[in-house]
């Protein structure tokens, strides 16, 4: 996904209506349920799951792809590394090297897992205004600290990614060519270290002004949230899924793809 | 280099939550509202660098400067780069919520080793350049006790991920090679023109601000 994350979060649907504590909570369940999965057909489940959430979000499909694009260069090489390393007996060898389906298997589970995981946290924070999935967070008790500096990161990241860009332009008209060498390197340290001297010159004239207003280390909002009957039932629909699928993988009907130390 | 989600087991996910809170717990002990936009801004930058892509050959790699943050910060850097891994879970989607635990143990924990590495600095003579070679070396740190605990993560998860580890533990040699120019120049080069930024600075001089 983007770093405007919030960007189609005033698109109407039953996911955007949701309180948003009620879905970091119950999205969340499913999210930590489907990283502990160990079978391929249930982790495809889950996959499916997270695909009709985000389905019902109406977010546009190029908005997620952003991020599915991550998963398959993350996890690509999963699929080389882990068949031809898995301990064990081999099925056959190829070009010399010994492959297992076990391993195989395994690459599956993760990839499957990944998008499914991918998906749902696209699904909570793509249909909420930042801000307030943050102050839902808040109240849900993550330490108010906490929560006020990633909002103030979150608004500093497009600044500093727009002052980046200038200097990039500035040092690009210079003449400066990026490459593998010492040059480029000690360039980018000073083009890092210009970088943090003018952020930080930034803020301090940024927080003598939230000081002269009077801010005293809190943020007041006005946003107010209220949980309706149709939160609990979304949340619980949810929650039985997941449960669902959580004991389906536990029971064993499938052949889990991992045999760890555990 | 983070994990992704979906590899690591439930034990080793929920150490690095709980691992995650102690550190969290004691580098914000004692932090002033005065510090949370110092903090903001550091995590920010970091997340920002973590964008640029420096070419290598037919690939690209992405900086990392988990130690340079520690250079800058001190004991803060933990929270910063928790920071940093939190925001990049939720607006990414991936690296990732699950594994936010372990992401932040693993950098922030470079982060804390590469400002222990930095301070020592103060111990050895080396004139000008000591700022290059302990920003050189506190960058590398960073990047190698990532590297450890990643690999000693994949490991505790079974014993399939063996050679996994191993290659990860490989791919961050460029990465350490890489961090340690950039972040010594760095340091250097904010010795030169803006010292106060950097942590563990002793003043020198008649004047003494704060």
């Amino acid at each position: 996904m983007s770093l405007e994350i919030d960007r189609f979060s005033h698109v109407e649907s039953s996911i955007q209506r949701w309180d948003p504590r009620i879905k970091i909570l119950s999205l969340g369940f499913f999210i930590f349920v489907a990283a502990l999965l160990k079978t391929i057909p249930v982790a495809v489940v889950s996959l499916l799951i997270a695909i009709i959430i985000i389905k019902i979000t109406n977010i546009p499909f190029h908005f997620v792809a952003n991020s599915i694009k991550w998963v398959i260069i993350f996890l690509a090489p999963f699929f080389l590394i882990l068949p031809f390393s898995y301990p064990g007996e081999a099925a056959f060898h190829f070009i010399g090297l010994p492959f297992a389906w076990e391993g195989f298997r395994l690459a599956i589970v993760i990839f499957t897992k990944a998008l499914a995981i991918v998906l749902a946290t696209d699904a909570i924070f793509g249909s909420s205004r930042f801000d307030i999935s943050m102050i839902a967070m808040q109240r849900l008790k993550c330490p108010r600290v906490i929560v006020q500096m990633v909002l103030f990161t979150y608004r500093y990241i497009f600044v500093f990614i727009d002052e980046v860009k200038r200097m990039e332009k500035a040092m690009r008209s210079k003449g400066f060519v990026m490459k593998a060498n010492m040059n480029t390197l000690r360039t980018m340290g000073n083009f890092v270290g210009t970088l943090l001297i003018r952020s930080f010159e930034r803020t301090e004239r940024v927080y003598s002004a939230m000081l002269s207003k009077g801010y005293q280390g809190d943020l007041h909002t006005l946003v107010t949230f209220e949980a309706q009957g149709k939160d609990f039932v979304k949340a619980g629909l949810i929650i039985l899924l997941t449960i669902a699928v959580l004991v389906t993988d536990m029971i064993r009907i499938f052949h889990p793809a991992t045999q760890g130390w555990y | 280099m983070h994990i992704a989600d979906g590899i690591l087991s439930a034990p080793v996910l929920a150490a690095g939550f709980g691992g995650t809170a102690i550190l969290a717990a004691v580098t914000l002990r004692k932090m002033g509202h005065e510090e949370i936009p110092k903090v903001s801004v550091m995590s920010a930058v970091f997340f920002v660098v973590n964008l640029i892509h420096i070419p290598i050959g037919p690939t690209s790699i992405h900086f990392i400067m988990n130690g340079l943050v520690g250079v800058i910060l001190g004991k803060r850097a933990f929270s910063a780069i928790m920071l940093g891994v939190i925001l990049q879970a939720f607006l990414f989607g991936f690296g990732g919520v699950t594994v936010i635990g372990v992401n932040c143990v693993m950098l922030g924990g470079g982060a804390l080793i590469a400002y222990f590495i930095w301070q020592l600095r103060h111990r050895f003579p080396l004139g000008d350049r000591v700022e290059m070679i302990f920003g050189a070396l506190a960058g590398a740190a960073g990047i190698f006790v990532s590297g450890v605990i990643l690999a000693l993560a994949l490991f505790l998860t079974g014993e399939e991920f063996l050679a996994t580890a191993e290659y990860a533990l490989a791919a961050h040699v460029p990465a350490l090679i890489i961090e340690a120019i950039v972040v010594g120049a760095c340091a250097s080069f904010l010795k030169k023109t803006k010292p106060d930024l950097l942590s563990g600075q002793v003043q020198k001089g008649i004047l003494k601000t704060s």
